[in-house]
């Protein structure tokens, strides 16, 4: 039998090892050290926490927070539509199929082809308004109006990323043994019942993957949506965290306070992510027990 | 001893341990190099200089240079003066230069990161004012003086926005005039004198009213991206300031914006959408969108650049009217045309100064800068320009209005971009959607520019010593 000393499988997958550390540690660690510098070009003075204490000042931050916070609003309506329709997919009524693929479509276009699309479909004058005119209703300007243009996003939005929760789950429901959904037809459970009962308790995990997926997305995953439907406007009407990034980073060649709110995304985003984790290990001890 | 050391199992944990280690120290590494990364900004010269050697070999014969340009999108046919001009070159100086056309919101911030990563092009396009003067402040760009002969700087129309104490950091190009571009048409529907375009505010609103009267939108704007807030802000801003100098002060805070005067403009603004007189979409529609509902027929009137005026014309031919902003303000500024230029210029880190300055004055070539009007239609910037070879009555009275005459700097060349960002596109668009007022437009400007202020605490002071060498050169 061949004997190696301890450490060589260690020595073998060190440089794949070193690199993913370098690709994704060397721009984490430069953006936490551009936080606490004024950065001109490439480098700059260290600062201390200033950054942090300009954004938290910055009335366009807190409107950006509070633009992308409110964007999480969308995860529960694509959660919703997402395993509503995988389960009808699942029913196989005929041609779903079909409607599987036309439904998975949006996801699989770019997202500035979406954004550049629907820009236009939404002007006052667009294709949206014209066919609500044509059914009698006086369509509202979508993008143009502070007060409806995050919905609007958000619509956008969840019409692309909704293909993706709906493939996710119909992928669940298909690997379900058919044993137990048909127990619990012979048993008398009814559709709803089903859901309830059968289907929603095996996608439990699913749906916690999906939400913190969702979640981050819609966090720090929406920039093209945004620039390519409405630029932030109007005002700062849907102006979100990384659109102030982009900003504040290339635009108004602030990267120091850029790289303060990435922080602080990132620090958000690893909130999902560990509570993600949380539940899962949760939900394996209680099955282990 | 040193075998136990080997033979010893390696815990996860120790392995963690150790691994944690390599890649604090990886990751530290280029940290602590772009911690340092200040001694490459500042010897920045003398790399320059080292390269200006490598340079003049290439200068003098052969070799290739690259260029990163953007034009096209606003000058549109300036593509075929670019290739001709570098084809031009390269057979009179054997130099090949490599041209890459940048997008609009790319070509200046791709070009500051490409500096401070110590690779910019041998040339690159730069805007005017304060979008090619923060690269000169950082120290990105390389003065002219000395590179380009002394008279081409001088004719090149660069403009005073190019200077930085006593320094020309780009050469002109083309030049781009600002004004209202319009419908005889629709004048003429609405009862109005065509040929005489509105001087005055109230000869202005008087005309909006005729023509809304007469069924047609007056005035089409597209708001969404934000440039028709700053064309229509410079326009009227200006007529505010006895010179350019004032504008910086007040994105500085020397000057108040809640003084009625500094944000009259936004109460214009207010007043034209009181009264209906812009297109109720202007805040979905882009800039251009904007001013193709004006050259389709369904608006009367629109802001555009002189430098959009030939492909207007094939649209509108001799209905195509031009005119400047009618006047309200009381600045010598005021009812003035304003006009700015396009220009190149030759960034520090540029492998091959030498041959990049040699394209320049190339450019500037009395025969190339005449060819920019023959084979693009596009006006020059340089004073080495026949007029006479403009043939189209109305594009020579622009030119002559807009550039031989007195004109005034494009003040939004001044503007920091959170001012952009901040204040004039916010502004702009909830005026537009009727959410705020002349006056509160000027509070929020006041806020944007304190804020400004404190952001960038080290511009403030580039920009002062700015606004006095412009204030010191009126």
């Amino acid at each position: 039998m061949l004997k190696t000393r301890p450490w060589v499988p260690y020595l073998y997958v060190l440089p794949a090892f070193c690199l993913i550390g370098f690709i994704f540690a060397y721009p984490v660690a430069q953006v936490f050290n551009y936080s606490f510098r004024l950065i001109r070009g490439n480098s700059g003075p260290w600062v201390g926490t200033l950054n942090y204490q300009l954004i938290f000042e910055d009335p366009t931050f807190r409107s950006a927070a509070k633009h992308s916070l409110l964007l999480l609003l969308a995860v529960p309506v694509l959660l919703a539509i997402s395993v509503l329709v995988s389960v009808l997919l699942y029913e196989r009524a005929r041609g779903w199929k079909i409607y599987r693929s036309v439904l998975f479509f949006p996801f699989i276009l770019a997202v500035p082809v979406v954004g550049i699309v629907a820009s236009y479909m939404f002007t006052l004058n667009g294709v949206v308004n014209s066919l609500l005119g044509a059914v009698g209703i006086d369509g509202p300007d979508w993008i143009g109006d502070s007060n409806k243009a995050l919905w609007t996003l958000m619509l956008v939005i969840v019409w692309r990323e909704v293909g993706f929760g709906i493939i996710l789950f119909l992928a669940r429901l298909l690997s379900l043994p058919e044993e137990q959904l048909e127990a619990a037809r012979i048993d008398g459970a009814g559709w709803w019942s089903r859901l309830r009962y059968v289907i929603l308790p095996e996608l439990r995990g699913t749906i916690e993957f999906y939400c913190v997926i969702a979640a981050i997305t819609m966090l720090a995953w929406v920039f093209g949506y945004v620039w390519t439907l409405t630029k932030g406007g109007p005002g700062d009407a849907t102006t979100v965290l990384e659109l102030y990034i982009y900003n504040q980073g290339l635009r108004n060649s602030l990267p120091g306070m850029a790289s303060a709110v990435a922080v602080l995304l990132m620090g958000a985003t690893m909130i999902f992510v560990a509570l993600l984790f949380y539940v899962r290990r949760r939900q394996h001890e209680e099955e282990v027990a | 001893m040193t075998d136990d050391y080997l033979n010893r199992a390696l815990s996860r944990r120790r392995f963690l341990k150790l691994a944690g280690g390599g890649i604090a120290a990886a990751g530290i590494a280029p940290i602590l190099a772009a911690c340092g990364g200040g001694s490459s900004s500042s010897s920045a010269g003398t790399t320059a200089a080292s390269t200006g050697a490598a340079g003049e070999t290439a200068a003098s014969g052969g070799g290739e240079i690259s260029m990163w340009w953007w034009g096209e999108q606003e000058a549109i046919g300036i593509q075929k003066w670019v290739d001709s001009t570098l084809a031009g070159f390269k057979e009179e100086s054997g130099i090949t230069v490599d041209p890459l056309l940048m997008d609009t919101a790319a070509v200046i911030p791709q070009f500051t990161e490409a500096a401070a990563a110590g690779k910019p092009p041998d040339t690159q396009f730069l805007f005017n004012g304060i979008y090619h003067m923060e690269n000169v402040w950082l120290g990105y760009l390389q003065a002219l003086n000395g590179l380009v002969p002394d008279e081409t700087l001088a004719q090149s129309g660069a403009t005073v926005l190019s200077v930085y104490q006593g320094k020309q950091y780009r050469v002109g190009w083309y030049i781009v005039g600002f004004g209202i571009e319009y419908d005889k048409r629709a004048f003429e529907a609405a009862g109005l004198d065509a040929d005489n375009p509105p001087t005055t505010w109230d000869a202005f609103l008087d005309a909006c009213d005729k023509i809304k009267t007469s069924g047609l939108i007056p005035f089409s704007a597209g708001v969404k991206d934000g440039f028709f807030g700053e064309w229509y802000f410079v326009n009227t801003l200006t007529q505010a300031l006895d010179n350019p100098s004032q504008a910086i002060d007040l994105f500085v805070g020397n000057l108040d914006w809640t003084t009625p005067e500094y944000y009259e403009q936004w109460s214009k603004l207010q007043e034209l959408v009181e009264n209906g007189f812009i297109n109720e979409d202007a805040n979905s529609l882009e800039l251009y969108q904007g001013i193709q509902l004006m050259e389709t027929g369904k608006a009367a009137m629109t802001i555009n650049t002189t430098a959009s005026l030939p492909a207007a014309q094939e649209k509108l031919g001799e209905n195509l009217g031009y005119f400047v902003m009618p006047v309200y303000g009381t600045g010598a500024m005021a009812g003035i045309p304003i006009t700015d230029t396009q220009g190149f210029g030759i960034p520090t880190d540029a492998k091959d100064a030498a041959a990049s300055a040699k394209l320049l004055e190339y450019m500037h070539s009395e025969e190339r800068v005449n060819a920019m009007w023959s084979e693009s239609r596009a006006l020059p910037a340089d004073e080495k320009f026949d007029a006479s070879l403009i043939d189209d009555a109305f594009l020579k009275n622009v030119y002559e209005t807009w550039w031989v005459g007195d004109h005034n700097a494009y003040v939004a060349d001044l503007m920091p971009t959170l001012f952009w960002t901040d204040a004039m596109f916010v502004n702009s668009q909830k005026i537009l959607a009727g959410e705020m007022t002349g006056e509160e437009a000027g509070q929020n400007a006041q806020d944007v520019s304190e804020k400004w202020v404190k952001q960038n605490p080290d511009i403030v002071a580039n920009y002062k010593t700015w606004a006095e060498d412009l204030a010191a050169g009126q």
